[in-house]
């Protein structure tokens, strides 16, 4: 018998493997530019949640994980240390989504904008129309 | 606190890029010059290359890697950069073929309608690659091959009004954005087995277990080889090593002449020398994926440098275009260059790693030069005849004698003829391999070089000594070819001072990629730990 939160992870864990293998399909195989940069989106997206996952408490059996913010620390008891450092997401994981994120949000519009610039000129956004060179 | 002038400067270079940068569209409206970004651009250059000199000195004189925590963090808490022999060699060679790529995009102002963009891309660039080698920790790794990424796809994308262009850049930056969100997947594989991403701690923890607890090696070392498969596709990438190299011949004719010269013979480095760290200094001959593993990636490296080597050299033959020509020369040296950095695979002695490194190193100094030297003086011809083809090109070379001169010493340096730098480039890594016992790949250096002087020869016989079959117009130089001469001569001097150069970057290796190198990069991180928790 698995519990819901167990269930929960499979189905996030079997999801991000599909959507792996989805946005890397969309990124080579579809010939329309706008789903290409869809794609990448969706890979940028799976990136970031496998990140989260990594951060994630999940290996402390029973324990509800808690958010890594630090409120007792006035108290200066060094238990409540020991029990935050065993409890909390680590938050590195989520600095470095924060990063990956805006990062992607250049890239992203980066090739939109390379998009329009292709429609601009060959009135297609499709690779197909657009090959001229020979790679 | 006392400062530490090497440290504050090793902090500084990047952030300092970037404020070049971005205070530039404000400025040149400011100044509403035409030639207002090109100097900025050229004085921000200079900065950075005097800064990189700098630092390169500090740490050959006193043999000591610097570390910067930045913010004052210790090191695998914060960011921190840390420079060792080789990345601060490679920085300065980088920095000063900057500087010459500024003066030479002064000269070619002409052809941009808004230069203060142009520019700013150009020291974002810069920027990007001093960034990928001074940075001592992986994530920050990422962030910088994000900066010269962008920075290159814009760059390639600069005429936007041409539907090549803006085809090469998508072509480019799509596939590019696609290995990036990969390596940043291993990445986050790595923090989950290491739980660190500073180079310097992993590097630690991968000596650690591989003495201590070899028991954690066989669970560890499939994960980490999934990781860094993933983190050397966009290396490689960058690189242009095939089968990534589609997308260099494609863009180097529709880029701007100066960001084909910046391209093939400076970012490709960047994907090596990336390359370099990861299997030699983080993922080690002792490490998690040691021995097996580690050879495995090596030798898909060495068979890709192969394949890549020998397809540069027989496509050039059929190109009509110099700049893709030129373009599919620099596949076939990264291939060279990954054959050499392969050298290190279990079993090979550590006299002949060190030496095919050096030779590595040698062939990145030589190639990146003559390159850049190649792309600038075509930049030259193609202007004056006003095609890139080399039938349209034929005997233009006879109205810019030197020019063609360091053309031609350009070609010969690539090719191998003797005083020139590529030469000995060439003959320092048919000896790694034959020290190493791999005779197939020594033979494979002589091979390429041989079938790649078709290439070469069509190119310089057409531009300089066939007759020219049009009137060509005449373009002012401006004293640019007296720098296309001085960088010849820097190329003949990379040959003549062969034996001093190669003991240099022996000394180099040994003291960055292996052995006690790896231990002293450890050891500079763990002293900057202690030092920033006041210990």
């Amino acid at each position: 018998m698995i519990t819901l939160s167990e269930y929960f992870m499979t189905i996030l864990i079997t999801c991000m493997i599909v959507n792996l293998g989805l946005a890397l399909y969309g990124v080579f195989f579809k010939p329309n530019l706008i789903k290409k940069i869809i794609a990448l989106t969706i890979l940028g997206d799976t990136a970031n949640t496998f990140a989260l996952i990594i951060g994630y408490r999940m290996w402390v059996a029973g324990v509800p994980s808690r958010p890594p913010v630090f409120t007792e620390w006035r108290s200066n008891n060094p238990l409540l240390l020991l029990v935050f450092t065993k409890t909390a997401v680590d938050p590195l994981p989520q600095a470095l989504v924060l990063t990956a994120i805006v990062i992607g949000l250049a890239v992203t519009l980066f090739l939109v904008f390379l998009t329009l610039q292709a429609w601009k000129i060959y009135r297609s956004v499709d690779m197909r129309d657009i090959k001229r060179l020979k790679g | 606190m006392a400062w530490n002038i090497p440290e504050l400067i090793t902090g500084a270079i990047v952030p300092l890029l970037a404020v070049f940068a971005f205070t530039l569209p404000l400025l040149a409206k400011v100044f509403g010059e035409k030639k207002f970004p090109g100097i900025w651009a050229l004085i921000a250059s200079i900065v950075a290359a005097i800064m990189s000199t700098y630092i390169f000195a500090v740490v050959w004189r006193t043999g000591k890697d610097i570390v910067y925590g930045f913010g004052g963090w210790p090191p695998p808490i914060g960011i921190s950069y840390e420079v060792d022999p080789f990345n601060a060699l490679i920085a300065v060679f980088t920095a000063w073929i900057m500087v010459l790529i500024s003066i030479y995009s002064l000269w070619y102002n002409r052809h941009f309608d808004e230069p203060e963009w142009y520019y700013i891309l150009l020291i974002g660039l810069e920027a990007g690659m001093l960034g990928c080698l001074y940075t001592g920790d992986a994530f920050n790794l990422f962030v910088m091959i994000e900066v010269l990424g962008i920075s290159a796809y814009a760059l390639v994308a600069y005429h936007k009004h041409r539907g090549e262009a803006v085809e090469a850049a998508i072509k480019y930056g799509i596939i590019g954005a696609t290995a990036t969100t990969l390596y940043f997947i291993g990445l986050v594989i790595i923090y989950g087995v290491y739980g660190t991403l500073n180079m310097g701690q992993l590097s630690l923890l991968n000596t650690e277990i591989y003495y201590q607890r070899p028991d954690l090696i066989a669970s560890m070392g499939v994960a980490t080889l999934l990781a860094v498969s993933l983190a050397l596709w966009v290396f490689t990438y960058k690189s242009a090593l095939f089968p990534n190299h589609f997308w260099l011949p494609d863009a180097h004719p529709e880029a701007p002449t100066p960001v084909s010269a910046a391209l093939s013979g400076l970012v490709v480095n960047i994907g090596v020398y990336a390359v370099a760290r990861f299997m030699y200094t983080i993922f080690g001959p002792a490490s998690t994926i040691a021995p097996y593993y580690r050879d495995a990636v090596l030798t898909a490296l060495f068979v890709m440098g192969f394949v890549g080597a020998f397809v540069g050299a027989i496509m050039m033959m059929a190109q009509k275009d110099l700049k893709r020509l030129l373009a599919y020369s620099t596949v076939s040296h990264t291939g060279l260059l990954y054959m050499a950095l392969a050298v290190g695979m279990s079993g090979v002695p550590q006299a002949a790693v060190a030496l095919g490194l050096a030779a590595m190193t040698y062939h990145v100094l030589t190639h990146g030069l003559g390159k850049a030297l190649l792309f600038m003086s075509s930049g030259v011809f193609i202007d004056s005849a006003g095609t890139r083809d080399l039938d349209g090109l034929a005997g233009v070379g006879r109205r810019y004698p030197l020019v063609s001169a360091s053309f031609i010493i350009g070609f010969l340096s690539l090719m191998g003829l003797l005083p020139l730098g590529g030469f000995f480039s060439k003959l320092m890594l048919y000896q790694a391999f034959m020290e190493a016992g791999m005779l197939v790949p020594a033979l494979a250096v002589i091979v390429v070089s041989a079938i790649s002087v078709l290439g070469y020869a069509k190119a310089m016989y057409s531009v300089v000594f066939a007759t020219p079959t049009k009137e060509h117009h005449e373009i002012k130089l401006y004293g640019i070819h007296y720098m296309l001469a001085l960088m010849a001569v820097g190329l003949i001097l990379l040959g003549v001072l062969y034996p001093w150069i190669s003991q240099g970057l022996i000394h180099v290796a040994n003291s960055s990629l292996i052995g006690y190198g790896v231990r002293e990069y450890q050891d500079a991180f763990v002293k900057a730990f202690h030092a920033l928790l006041g210990r």
